[in-house]
């Protein structure tokens, strides 16, 4: 019930998402930051391997960008981070429906007749 | 064609009808229920204190990442429910064999 | 910071970009504050910054380690009826560049609005996690 692996990549892809956000608002706050290279969150790779293999649990890596940077240093995208925050937000809402979902099948299993 | 007279009844019979009943083996599924039980309830217990545990973390700024309190909060409240469907139905089917028994 | 991240992250970036939008301001302000020639100019303020590095994971933003001054010679401006001028008729100006100090202003302020929407949408995203199971 509770440690199905969808529902364990479930909560894995809410860990990943949550510290992509974090992510972002840090290379956004160093958008101007000279010598700054902009940092990724690699995970969807990562979860897709892990449940054919059997587990839902998969964690997010961190690396950083290798784009060219600017004059001084700063290779941060602002379009870029943009939609990345968007699209991070709208995978976290998928995921948290997903979730939600779950608990409310159970719940309704229970209160039937 | 000739029908056989009928035989008188034979000595054997009455001692397999005196036989008392077979009782049917109640002790090994009543222990067996009252076990799951147990430990539906004792792994309630542990959700909800995780749970608690997480709302602290969260309140005092210590909790990296806020869904994990709101599903174990969850978790702990399914649970819950669960547990007290459980304990209902079997309340049920107890006073319905109760009845059934008058 | 802590439980939202992302919040606190963000409200760093806020503090710096405002100072420098204050900054900027200020140069602006005194782009043509005369002084004589045996005082140093008016002396451009610049915010020096550098990101907060991640121990533990859940830290991270910018911060504003100090403030540079530009050139305190300034430019020597031949103005001899100023009444600040010297023998020569020369006065101070400072070396503060306009058009320079509008590509800062306009960096600063896209600066402060990207984090400003980054507050937004983090907020959006931890409200989402807490309607999990509430129904």
């Amino acid at each position: 019930m509770f440690g199905s692996i969808s529902f364990d990549a479930m909560h894995s892809a809410l860990d990943a998402l949550s510290l992509r956000q974090r992510v972002i608002a840090d290379n956004v706050a160093n958008v101007q930051t000279p010598g700054y290279q902009a940092k990724r969150v690699h995970f969807e790779d990562a979860l897709a391997r892990a449940v054919s293999s059997g587990s839902g649990r998969a964690a997010g890596s961190i690396t950083e960008s290798a784009e060219p940077g600017r004059q001084d240093g700063n290779n941060v995208n602002l379009d870029t981070e943009v939609v990345s925050n968007i699209d991070t937000n709208l995978r976290y809402q998928l995921a948290t429906r997903a979730m939600d979902g779950k608990f409310s099948i159970l719940r309704a299993a229970m209160r039937t007749s | 064609m000739s029908i056989p007279p009928i035989s008188g009844i034979s000595a054997a019979m009455p001692a397999a009808v005196t036989q008392p009943p077979q009782t049917m083996p109640v002790s090994d599924g009543g222990a067996g229920f009252g076990t799951s039980l147990a430990s539906a309830v004792d792994g309630l217990q542990a959700m909800q204190s995780t749970s608690s545990a997480l709302a602290i973390k969260a309140v005092t700024g210590d909790l990296s990442d806020v869904h994990d309190y709101t599903i174990a909060a969850t978790q702990a409240s399914v649970a819950m429910e669960l547990t007290a469907t459980i304990r209902n139905r079997a309340v049920d089917a107890f006073n319905e064999i109760m009845r059934m028994q008058a | 910071m802590g439980t939202f991240a992302a919040i606190g992250i963000a409200g760093s970036g806020l503090d710096v970009y405002r100072r420098w939008l204050d900054a900027v301001s200020d140069n602006l302000a005194n782009i043509n504050t005369i002084r004589p020639t045996g005082e140093a100019a008016f002396q451009a303020r610049y915010i020096v910054a550098e990101s907060i590095d991640n121990e533990g994971g859940n830290s991270g933003g910018v911060q504003a380690t100090g403030v540079a001054l530009g050139s305190a010679e300034g430019r020597l401006v031949y103005e001899p009826n100023h009444p600040l001028a010297d023998e020569q008729g020369y006065v101070r100006y400072p070396d503060v560049d306009m058009s320079s100090q509008m590509v800062q202003l306009i960096q600063a302020q896209r600066g402060y609005q990207a984090n400003a929407a980054v507050i937004d949408r983090a907020k959006d995203m931890y409200s989402t996690a807490l309607t999990i199971g509430r129904n």
